[in-house]
């Protein structure tokens, strides 16, 4: 058999299916389902070269640092024809296009100042959106209103409110909607969940995940104030309302597009900066990715105009028990958005670095090929490239990324408050705690509502 | 503070020191007149009378108004709703008012309604829509025939939004009546609403998901309408047809792994 396997070279693997092809047929059908098929007779039909009726088409919303990156790794997959971008940045969008016409050698890639103009267009079948936090939720309810599959950056909702009314949409819309949650799909992991869910751990006990510094709360004097007020640029150059979006008015200034979300608290989703990947790691590891914790505990939470600032825990109980546990440190020094799993028999911690650390009893599981890092953001995006065509859900689909958020945002509002909260995953509330129901949501500045713009669709 | 399994806690202080936190930059350097944690920190009371007092800030109002959120009695509604035609802290007023539970805070949604104009009319509209305020189906369902077409879009979202019954009878007739860009907005209300409809009145329901699967609908809206009328059921079956192969087309009947069936 090993033989046989080396006498097999790529140009005469194809030689061999289409040799077996031509006898099959020959025989008639009844001949081809005679015996099983020889080793190497299996594979894909048609390889490569997608005509454009087998291609899906994208459009691109918002991309710059990170949606660059996601915009180079989709453009090297045959499946993806991309074609227009939209964006408030007029040097953005001819970055874009500029990389997308060098990628195809032509002048197709359109420019849009307006999303609408995207979103309206019915020979676009996918969006691969990466705005900043503002934006994401109400682009993926627009998108999924408007019959879009989509590829959305984390966090994808700035509330717990936006949260289920994104999932709802991409329910009824019927849409692939696969968030930036890029870890799903990355080996160490993946090998961490598998160690939890397959019960290698024994009895789970505790989940853990990094959360980071957690950007400022609403209340930490630095996250509410406003730079002075510039004269507002040429929208066509850099159009400031659209920028701004749902986000409450504010004159403008150059610090918010120039210094980041970061550092204002109606840009930003909070903890959600890194409990968009390590939440959903852990929720995937305890099997408990279609709820949400039923009772958050903070503890040391202080903020600092820009942050979280001292070690903090937020202490999560899921309905059965388990724990989450929330924390902006790292106890082996993994990396960055690590998670560690334990259970009676055992414990096993991953992180960006790619290293796997386990109890000693769980050792000789560890494969040899750990300790590279690499971006998993290819196979996320296959991931959902796959599902696009299979109309079914990949790993980070609306749903699951819906209850994490949940999940992410309840564990904020608990470290803002400073105080226990009980949640009702049911009613989708707070038991008990009117301040805390009433930051589940954050109103929209006008005309900006979670319905789609007035378009011709 | 809950206590974990012994295993939760650090293992080792030398792996806490493997992992430091990463260096902070300063935080930012804020002018005193837009300092918003002064603000922060007053009571209700207070933060209502700096929505009120004349000589406050738009800083001042807006930071006061972003607090009255959280905290806000029904006291802090009156103050608020008055600043709703105020172009920039319109969206202020609104963020205040909107998660406030007190029913004051609909009676001063309506009465605002008819005295805006342009965006800050929609943005009351679409407050309307979120508390799903039954009160004012009336007001809206004249606004889905307003001259503004994206006040008429706003009407019909909110009417979506809002649900039950009425809303089901004023979203089928604009669906007769309207056309885009406001026909395909009152399409996603409905769908909204049959959806809402559908533990109460399932009837009522799969009739609205009947009318809005029609080909004359946003292809978007008539596919998810699709969905649900086949999970509720098979098609009538006085539905379409389809001829039987004829031919050549026919004779290669090889459907099924094990070749020719039924014959």
């Amino acid at each position: 058999m090993a033989e046989q396997k080396k006498s097999v070279t790529r140009r005469g693997f194809g030689k061999t299916l289409a040799q077996a092809g031509v006898a099959a047929a020959a025989a008639g059908p009844v001949a081809a389902q005679i015996g099983s098929p020889a080793p190497g007779q299996f594979g894909p039909v048609v390889v490569g070269n997608y005509s454009p009726l087998d291609q899906i088409t994208f459009g691109g919303i918002g991309l710059r640092g990170r949606g660059m990156a996601d915009l180079r790794q989709l453009l090297g997959d045959q499946r993806v024809r991309f074609v227009a971008i939209a964006d408030v940045r007029e040097s953005a969008r001819e970055m874009v296009k500029s990389t997308v016409d060098g990628y195809y050698k032509n002048n197709d890639c359109k420019m849009y100042r307006d999303p609408a103009e995207i979103l309206a267009r019915p020979d676009i079948d996918a969006l691969l959106i990466a705005t900043s936090d503002r934006w994401h939720g109400l682009m993926a309810i627009w998108a999924a209103q408007s019959g879009k599959d989509m590829y959305i950056e984390k966090p994808g909702a700035m509330s717990i409110n936006e949260s289920f009314a994104v999932a709802d949409n991409v329910r009824r819309y019927g849409v692939v909607f696969q968030s930036g949650a890029q870890r799903k799909n990355q080996y160490s992991f993946e090998f961490a969940v598998g160690l939890a869910r397959s019960g290698k751990l024994g009895r789970l006990t505790a989940v853990h995940a990094d959360t980071a510094i957690g950007l400022g709360a609403v209340d930490a004097g630095g996250h509410s104030w406003w730079p002075e007020e510039s004269p507002i640029p040429d929208p066509l150059v850099f159009d400031w309302d659209k920028w701004l979006g749902p986000c409450l008015w504010r004159p403008w200034n150059s610090a918010y597009p120039d210094r980041g979300r970061g550092e204002f608290w109606d840009f930003h989703a909070g903890l959600l900066e890194w409990a968009s990947h390590t939440v959903a790691t852990a929720q995937w590891a305890a099997d408990m990715e279609h709820t949400e914790p039923v009772e958050y505990v903070p503890d040391g939470t202080t903020f600092r105009g820009d942050g979280l600032i001292q070690r903090y825990t937020v202490y999560c109980r899921y309905a059965n028990g388990l724990q989450l546990i929330l924390r902006n440190h790292s106890w082996g020094g993994l990396g960055s958005c690590s998670n560690r799993f334990e259970g009676t028999e055992g414990w096993v911690e991953v992180g960006d670095s790619g290293r796997i650390e386990v109890s000693d009893n769980l050792k000789s599981l560890v494969p040899k090929r750990t300790g590279t890092r690499y971006d998993p953001t290819m196979d996320h995006i296959r991931d959902f490239l796959h599902c696009i065509r299979s109309r079914s859900a990949p790993r980070a689909d609306a749903e699951k990324t819906c209850h994490t958020h949940v999940a992410s945002h309840a564990a904020w509002i608990c470290a803002q408050l400073n105080r226990k909260l009980t949640w009702d995953p049911a009613k989708r509330m707070f038991i008990n705690d009117e301040e805390a129901n009433r930051m589940r949501g954050r109103a929209y500045r006008e005309p900006w509502r979670a319905e789609a713009l007035a378009t011709s669709m | 503070m809950p206590q974990t399994t012994g295993q939760t806690q650090p293992p080792s202080s030398a792996a806490r020191q493997a992992a430091p936190a990463a260096p902070r930059p300063p935080a930012p350097t804020v002018p005193p007149e837009f300092d918003a944690l002064p603000i922060w920190k007053m009571d209700p009371p207070k933060l209502v009378a700096m929505v009120k007092d004349p000589s406050s800030t738009v800083f001042q109002k807006a930071i006061a108004c972003k607090k009255l959120a959280f905290v806000g009695g029904k006291d802090a509604i009156p103050p608020m709703a008055a600043l709703l035609d105020h172009p920039q802290l319109s969206c202020y007023a609104r963020f205040g008012m909107e998660p406030n539970p007190d029913p004051s805070v609909d009676d001063a949604f309506r009465a605002a309604l008819p005295k805006l104009n342009g965006r800050l009319k929609i943005g009351v509209i679409n407050s309307i829509g979120v508390r799903k305020d039954a009160k004012a189906l009336d007001a809206l369902t004249k606004l889905i025939d307003d001259g503004d077409p994206e006040i008429a879009c706003a009407a019909a979202a909110s009417v979506g939004m809002i649900g039950g019954m009425q809303a089901a009878r004023v979203l089928e007739s604009a669906l007769g009546r309207t056309k885009p860009p406001v026909f395909p907005v009152a399409a996603r209300a409905c769908l909204l609403c049959a959806e809402n409809l559908m533990p109460v009145n399932r009837a009522r329901s799969l009739q609205l998901y009947h009318l809005l699967s029609g080909e004359n609908m946003p292809k978007p809206v008539r596919l998810a309408a699709l969905r649900v009328l086949n999970a509720a059921g098979p098609a009538p079956v006085t539905g379409k047809k389809w001829p039987p192969p004829t031919g050549e087309a026919a004779e290669r009947d090889t459907s099924g792994f094990l070749g020719r069936r039924n014959r």
